[in-house]
């Protein structure tokens, strides 16, 4: 996306808001307004802002207010990404560094990437048990894929010159990597921070429709059962806030310790 | 110097995954975790018998074809709609300032969050599925299509106008050659994402495919099912990126991406 957004004509903003408006309006109308659509089919979102006041202090049905669902998901999730991004940095850049570990380690992991998050969800029920440890595991393997492709791909587009130019200058292996591959490779690891963030997020959502007692994925899951769709769409709002705010604060993080080459 | 290269390449990465399939094999054989966890010759094994012996009510043939029919449908809808609005988004202001703010509102949504909801909507039938699949691949591709018409050389559009080009002609031969770059980019991830998806798909009440045999694996507690379950997708998924790569430098030789 380009910064020009940033100062689009106030026309093209009174159109936007225009547009949500409309939506909005539509959306009430088919429900609330006309009653085309009955509340376990489609609910107002007149509804839908009731509910979501509403559930960050009662519990029910699922035994949980909101904010301790959010709470009990971030634990998980920030826990293995946190220990993701810890293994995934270094083996990205080791990989990348050393060729023979590179040719020796890339298919295999070529191989293991393929799998998506959801898929490792079952194994590691089916090894560790429904808990805090399966989940993070599982977040912990998504997270950690993304950030070795990213520090791997980063480490990769070092320009040979700035090499050359330390060589020259006497600079050794280890001085080349810690003063010239890894600053330049600092956007993309950044880059690999937030997509792993994502996918750490959208797996955990996966893992608690699955297996959880606890978590906003468990708390729409439980809302579908008893057709209170008005709870899962307040769900899905909080998952996409939620992971939006994350990556931002990533981001604004990236754009303070990248110097030089810019995110993006 | 460089067939030797890759040469060397070729065995290594050989040497790599033979090891790897050892360490598998020795810590099955050796630790408690052989309790668990099949290894690797019973799950490769597991995964060849399943050609000709069914699994479930199919055989292994048949839920790839399965699976692979249920991504590609969403898929190909995905993809159509998506570089639509992604041109549309990219070539009109007014387009572009109707369809953002949901775009942008939509988007942070994983797939997998509709689960709830597109069943309560779609029911349990192939119908949810193909939704899920959509939105894996739409907002993708939309994105990066909207990024590609944005990339266009404006001097060259300008030009172009001077010397009196009509709005098809500026379409078709300046802004279309420079946005199939960023779809194929975006068809690319949107694929792997999409394939992705299926096991999530099939989570919703299904009977066979790929994900099926994750999900029925785990329901009864079958690691090995559960394991020739992913082998089967990832070399599905590996084999339909290559195949999309291929079909890539083929169709846009003229880009950088292409090569």
């Amino acid at each position: 996306m380009k910064k020009k957004q940033g100062v689009r004509m106030d026309k093209y903003l009174f159109v936007s808001v225009l547009a949500v408006c409309v939506g909005i309006f539509v959306w009430w109308l088919v429900t609330d307004g006309l009653g085309l659509f009955r509340s376990n089919v489609l609910p107002s979102p007149v509804k839908v802002c009731q509910t979501f006041l509403k559930k960050w202090v009662e519990t029910k049905p699922d035994g949980a207010t909101l904010l301790q669902h959010l709470v009990a998901s971030l634990k998980v999730a920030l826990g293995g990404y946190l220990i993701g991004a810890l293994v995934g940095i270094p083996l990205g850049i080791f990989m990348a560094w050393n060729d023979k570990i590179d040719m020796l380690v890339r298919p295999v992991f070529d191989l293991v990437r393929t799998i998506p998050g959801v898929a490792w969800t079952s194994v590691m029920v089916t090894l560790v048990g429904i808990g805090y440890m399966s989940k993070a595991l599982v977040i912990f393997i998504s997270a950690m894929v993304a950030m070795v492709i990213n520090s791997y791909s980063g480490i990769k587009q070092t320009k040979t010159v700035h090499l050359w130019v330390g060589q020259t200058f006497g600079a050794s292996n280890w001085d080349l990597l810690t003063k010239v591959a890894i600053p330049s490779a600092l956007p993309m690891i950044f880059t690999g921070l937030d997509v792993a963030l994502g996918s750490a997020w959208t797996t955990l959502v996966a893992a608690e429709l699955l297996a959880s007692t606890r978590g906003l994925g468990f708390m729409i899951q439980q809302a579908r059962g008893i057709f209170r769709l008005d709870i899962v769409i307040v769900g899905m709002v909080v998952i996409a806030i939620t992971g939006a705010i994350l990556s931002s604060i990533i981001r604004k993080i990236g754009d303070k310790v990248v110097k030089g080459g810019r995110l993006r | 110097m460089r067939a030797y290269e890759k040469n060397k390449r070729l065995i290594l990465g050989a040497v790599g995954i033979f090891i790897f399939l050892c360490i598998w094999y020795a810590a099955t054989k050796l630790t408690s975790l052989g309790k668990v966890m099949p290894d690797p010759v019973t799950v490769f094994g597991g995964f060849f018998k399943a050609f000709i012996e069914p699994i479930g009510t199919k055989t292994m043939t048949m839920h790839i074809l399965i699976s692979l029919r249920r991504m590609l449908i969403p898929y190909v809808f995905g993809g159509f709609f998506g570089v639509l609005v992604g041109v549309l988004m990219g070539w009109y202001k007014v387009a572009d300032a109707i369809f953002m703010p949901y775009i942008q509102m939509l988007r942070p949504i994983p797939p997998i969050a509709w689960i709830p909801l597109s069943i309560i909507w779609f029911g349990f039938d192939e119908g949810s599925k193909y939704f899920l699949i959509f939105l894996a691949c739409f907002f993708t591709i939309a994105l990066t299509t909207y990024n590609g018409v944005h990339s266009v050389d404006e001097t060259l559009v300008r030009a172009s106008k001077m010397l009196g080009a009509n709005d098809r002609q500026l379409f078709l031969t300046i802004v279309l050659p420079t946005t199939v770059p960023y779809i194929f980019s975006g068809l690319q991830v949107a694929l792997g994402s999409a394939w992705a998806t299926i096991v999530a798909a099939e989570m919703i009440r299904s009977s066979e495919g790929v994900g099926w045999l994750i999900v029925r694996g785990q329901d009864v507690g079958n690691m090995t099912q559960i394991m020739i379950g992913i082998v089967a997708i990832a070399l599905t998924g590996l084999l339909i990126t290559t195949l999309m790569r291929v079909l890539e430098s083929k169709l846009c030789a003229w880009t950088v991406r292409g090569k």
